[in-house]
């Protein structure tokens, strides 16, 4: 049983780091725009796509294929920045609407681009395994949390301490405050959307390897990342950090006592459940303009 | 008047569509999955367009009709118009109880928490191996059972059934549309603190209108399974509660015509144009972002605009 524990508690912080990385993309973007992407999921899976691509075509390294697919999502993040969301502002409607839209562009595209069918890829760190107590993982498992640990770390030392981590900050707690003293809010929008696709697009390239890369890779991780955000409290960073990992480790260990194939809907129920009781979420984060 | 007459005209081409063209059997294969699509949309779009409630889990209620549907038919044996009944008051029951618990919530939490209840209705459709019979879809769904004399085995007749549900979809708007709980749903949309100031009890309207637009859902789901003659979940996914907004928004939420256009539009122009099904996902997508820019009223607001400007210039 503590085997079984363990073993679940491993992969459970495994998949909440994946959910970490695809909420906190989200959250920041909420943060300083007010606008949930709903696309988040597809870009993620656009990042597993694109690994895939550098990793086989390209280059024969995983880690500069990660790089590479990061790079080429910040890119894209830029553009719908620019071209969908930015003109967008100021109708929430329409600006999740556009993003539903952006789901079907982007999944329909990959499909066409690369068929239905799952694509292996394969690296070196899924075969090598790490033993742990009795307990063996993949090397790959371990990356996935320790990358996403020092993306964490270094997300927060730039939000407290960069010029324009600092800005971020600001246009999140109040965007009109920001602009009067002179933060330029535009450069701070696409830079975040940047940042934000860059993170979905880090968690695509971290569980290809694991999970094979398919057109819906990306909708999981959209709903338990939006999950992990509502249960850390919508807009807060810290939050989204916290409610991902817990998100992850209690579908994990549901499947103890559950059988496997409600995994996913161990997710929803908490959610909604936060949702009745707790609105504001762990970190109480308070809500401008959605209560 | 002109108006009315103009539908009228358009209805009886419909109608005639089978006779006129009875060496297509494609072409009517076509307009029933119109149908079929335009009646969910219909329940959409008193939803999304009249009441500005974007749900995302739409898909999921027509699913909870077909399914309701399809046991009572096959292992209860029950007639398809008695099974029809149960669908739609099943779609409308969960909607009413679901929707009590989403529209506690607002704007980006509520769509959250529809979409969170559409992926579970599908992963019950697609685990409850018992009732749904899973992943593998519900074969064996028997067509309608005749009325009288009409019998709707084939597919002539099914037609003229999909196109009937469609109208009687299509009235039922029209009239909750044109009368005062229409009028109070417009007002939530526009401004619900204000409506509630005025005495409006919104929960309970917009509670409503989820159950009824949730029953316009099953209706739409238990004729698309009878017309398949199997249920399986991907037909109520969430990438399917996605298209139906899509047709709803292609086709102008908040406007009468809006759903029959985006249906008509979403199910027959990738048939004209003969592209492969991603692509016109694309290509719908696109169309849909480029809407949203630049025509956030759907066509039916293009065409309400073109037919103003044809007015103003006749003399």
């Amino acid at each position: 049983m503590l085997t079984a524990l363990l073993e679940q508690t491993v992969n459970g912080l495994m998949a909440g780091s994946v959910y970490v990385l695809v909420a906190l993309g989200m959250v920041l973007i909420y943060g300083v725009m007010h606008v949930l992407n709903f696309a988040h999921g597809a870009l993620f899976m656009l990042g597993g796509y694109l690994c895939h691509f550098f990793f086989t075509r390209v280059t024969g390294s995983y880690p500069v294929s990660v790089v590479l697919s990061m790079i080429v999502l910040a890119a894209i993040g830029i553009a719908l920045e620019r071209g969908v969301f930015r003109p967008l502002q100021g109708n929430l409607r329409n600006q999740v609407i556009a993003s539903l839209g952006l789901i079907l562009v982007l999944e329909n595209l990959v499909i066409a681009l690369w068929g239905p069918n799952a694509l292996q890829l394969r690296v070196p760190a899924t075969e090598t395994l790490v033993p742990i107590g009795e307990l063996r993982f993949p090397l790959q498992h371990i990356l996935v949390i320790a990358v996403t640990f020092a993306v964490v770390l270094a997300l927060f030392l730039f939000l407290k301490l960069s010029r324009l981590g600092t800005a971020i900050r600001a246009a999140s707690q109040d965007r009109q405050a920001a602009m009067v003293v002179g933060i330029p809010v535009e450069r701070v929008d696409w830079t975040t959307f940047a940042l934000g696709t860059a993170l979905a697009a880090l968690g695509g390239a971290l569980v290809g390897p694991l999970f094979l890369v398919f057109p819906q890779m990306g909708d999981a991780p959209l709903v338990k990342g939006l999950a992990g955000i509502l249960l850390g409290g919508m807009g807060s960073v810290p939050g989204a950090v916290v409610g991902g990992l817990i998100i992850g480790v209690a579908e994990s260990l549901s499947t103890l006592v559950l059988p496997t194939d409600y995994r996913d809907s161990v997710a929803f129920v908490v959610m909604i459940l936060i949702l009745l009781v707790r609105p504001r979420g762990l970190f109480g984060v308070r809500v401008r303009g959605e209560d | 008047m002109l108006k009315l007459a103009a539908a009228a005209v358009l209805v009886l081409l419909l109608f005639a569509v089978p006779t006129l063209a009875a060496e297509e059997p494609y072409l009517i294969h076509v307009l029933v999955l119109c149908c079929l699509y335009a009646i969910p949309a219909v329940g959409l779009n008193l939803m999304l367009g009249y009441t500005g409630l974007v749900s995302l889990g739409h898909m999921g209620f027509a699913g909870i009709g077909a399914y309701t549907a399809a046991v009572l038919m096959v292992d209860a044996g029950l007639g398809f118009w008695g099974a029809l009944a149960a669908g739609l008051f099943a779609a409308a029951a969960a909607g009413a109880a679901i929707g009590a618990v989403c529209l506690r919530f607002r704007s980006h939490f509520f769509m959250i928490v529809t979409l969170a209840f559409g992926l579970m209705l599908y992963a019950v459709m697609n685990n409850w191996d018992d009732v749904t019979r899973g992943a593998a879809g519900f074969p064996g769904i028997p067509r309608p059972g005749p009325l009288g004399p009409l019998s709707f085995a084939s597919l002539q007749n099914f037609y003229y059934l999909a196109l009937s549900a469609a109208l009687v979809a299509f009235l039922v708007q029209w009239r909750v549309v044109r009368s005062d709980f229409g009028r109070i749903l417009m007002a939530l949309r526009q401004d619900e603190r204000l409506s509630q100031s005025r005495g409006v009890n919104a929960m309970f309207y917009k509670t409503a209108v989820f159950a009824l637009g949730s029953a316009l859902a099953g209706l739409g789901g238990v004729l698309h399974v009878s017309f398949l003659r199997v249920a399986a979940p991907p037909t109520f996914s969430f990438a399917e509660s996605i298209n139906i907004v899509l047709v709803v928004i292609v086709g102008g939420a908040g406007a009468l015509a809006g759903p029959a256009l985006g249906a008509a539009v979403y199910v027959g122009l990738p048939e004209y144009l003969r592209v492969a099904a991603e692509w016109r996902l694309v290509l719908f997508g696109v169309l849909l972002v480029l809407l949203m820019r630049f025509a956030p009223r759907g066509i039916a607001g293009l065409v309400a605009d073109g037919w103003q400007r044809l007015l103003r210039r006749s003399p």
